[in-house]
């Protein structure tokens, strides 16, 4: 699930992959409340996973994104 | 002419169809050759002509990140403001950024990215429409993004007077200076409406040439011009006043003495037919400089290659500059910019006095008869003197710049 993340994080939201660990901040890797809206919306259309961009707000790391990404997606196969 | 308001210009950025920087694209213009091209964005639209800038890799010149949370109008006038501000020398660490303004013009802000979301709303979800619509189609972004890049602090504003945008954008900038509410103002035009519903727009007014042959479409002054090619591209100056541009050691490039801005009052597209709002804002440009109308020595024309511009702003020219200056539109060569056609006609005008060159007005061998101005058919020389850059927009709006050498 990390590596579906940071996909998307570098091929839609062009935030350079480098940057992208699973201890990194948002703010480390420039997702503001903008991007955040624009990762959740990301998300439901690439993955079919419905997490609103408030729950993306409460989340600091990109380790913590990943874990919520992992536990909605229950019986979702991604 | 000089006088303590006289306005330097101390950098210049251009990103047009001629070529991304001013050396290419002074030497677009100069060569004659139109760049118009059939544009498979366009390819069902009604007119599928337009003037891209050639090779504009957006992630490449601003960063992935940064690219993808611009229009392409904010791009191009980025790119075209780091050029003059590079050219200028100026260093934005230590600048005093409150005191540094940023005016821009643009028709149509960010009407690409409008018309993506649109379709996706249409198409696919409203719930999808992106977050970054807003941020990135306002028209005021791109002075906003520009003072964010640098840091300038100061007024900050895009003004729309449609395709006298950009020549209103620098004439507002040396108010600015004038009054004493900048020390420097990074001024110009910007624009990107070749998105298909826009040009479709364009198409079902007129406004576009209709010929198949895209290289030989836009004819300013030529008994055969049949309307304007839609371009994109961004022009932008440093501005200052002489006096604090020679203390700091600036090389000054040209100096913008006078602008003239007035309304036709007449009717949304058409100019008034007998051109009183034009020859006012060319006589308050050369009143504000303090020149007379003997000492134009070339005019960048606004010169779109529509029947009735280039018409009445020939008429107005051929009655109120007695000595028949040598008049240029690089609109042959470039296609009009729309709002960034006045700011990057304004830098072809200083380039013109700096060069000694009046650029050519390409694909015009044949002068409409009722034409009687003296029109540059390939270079010709320009001696010192005053260049007036002329600009006119949809809505009557006409702003004109008089501009003299350094």
């Amino acid at each position: 699930m990390f590596e579906t993340l940071k996909n998307i994080l570098v091929d839609k939201l062009k935030i350079s992959g480098d940057q992208i660990v699973a201890e990194a901040t948002k703010e480390d890797i420039e997702l503001d409340s903008l991007a955040v809206v624009e990762l959740s919306l990301v998300l439901e259309k690439e993955l079919g996973l419905k997490i609103s961009d408030d729950e993306l707000m409460e989340l600091d790391t990109v380790g913590e994104i990943v874990a919520l990404m992992e536990q909605r997606a229950g019986s979702v196969t991604v | 002419m000089a006088g303590p308001d006289d306005v330097a210009v101390t950098g210049l950025g251009l990103v047009t169809p001629g070529g991304i920087g001013v050396e290419p694209s002074w030497a677009a213009v100069l060569s004659g050759r139109s760049r118009a091209a059939h544009d498979p964005v366009l390819a069902d639209n009604p007119v599928s002509i337009s003037c891209r800038v050639p090779g504009f890799d957006p992630a490449e010149r601003l960063g992935g990140r940064k690219a993808h949370r611009l229009d392409r109008f904010v791009q191009l006038a980025l790119v075209a403001a780091h050029e003059a501000v590079a050219d200028a020398g100026l260093d934005t660490e230590t600048w005093d950024g409150a005191r540094v303004g940023v005016v821009i013009g643009s028709a149509g802000g960010g009407a690409e990215t409008f018309e993506a979301n649109h379709r996706v709303l249409l198409e696919e979800n409203p719930a999808w429409v992106s977050p970054l619509l807003l941020p990135m189609h306002l028209s005021n972004m791109a002075a906003g993004q520009v003072a964010m890049e640098f840091g300038a602090r100061g007024p900050n504003m895009v003004v729309a007077t449609a395709c006298a945008s950009g020549a209103t954008a620098i004439g507002i900038a040396r108010d600015l200076l004038v009054m004493d509410r900048c020390d420097i103002v990074l001024a110009g035009g910007t624009e990107a409406l070749l998105n298909p519903v826009t040009m479709a727009g364009f198409a079902r007014m007129g406004a576009l040439s209709k010929r198949e042959e895209a290289g030989l479409a836009s004819r300013p002054f030529d008994i055969d011009r049949d309307g304007f090619v839609g371009a994109e591209g961004a022009g932008m100056m440093v501005l200052e006043r002489v006096p604090d541009a020679v203390a700091a050691g600036r090389r000054v490039r040209g100096r913008v003495l006078g602008y003239g801005a007035t309304a036709d009052a007449h009717h949304v597209t058409s100019p008034d037919p007998g051109g009183v709002g034009v020859q006012a804002a060319i006589q308050a440009a050369l009143a504000e400089a303090g020149a007379s109308a003997r000492d134009v020595v070339h005019v960048n024309a606004h010169g779109t290659s529509t029947p009735l511009n280039d018409l009445v702003e020939a008429q107005v020219l051929a009655r109120v500059l007695p000595n028949r200056p040598v008049v240029s539109s690089t609109k042959g060569v470039t296609g009009h910019m729309m709002g960034a056609a006045g700011a990057a006609e304004a830098v072809f005008s200083v380039l013109a006095l700096e060069n000694g060159l009046a650029p050519p007005t390409a694909n015009t061998s044949r002068l409409d008869p009722r034409i009687d101005i003296d029109v540059a058919f390939e270079p010709r020389p320009v001696p010192k003197g005053i260049v007036l850059s002329n600009s006119f927009g949809f809505g009557g709006q006409n702003a004109v710049l008089a501009i003299a050498a350094a």
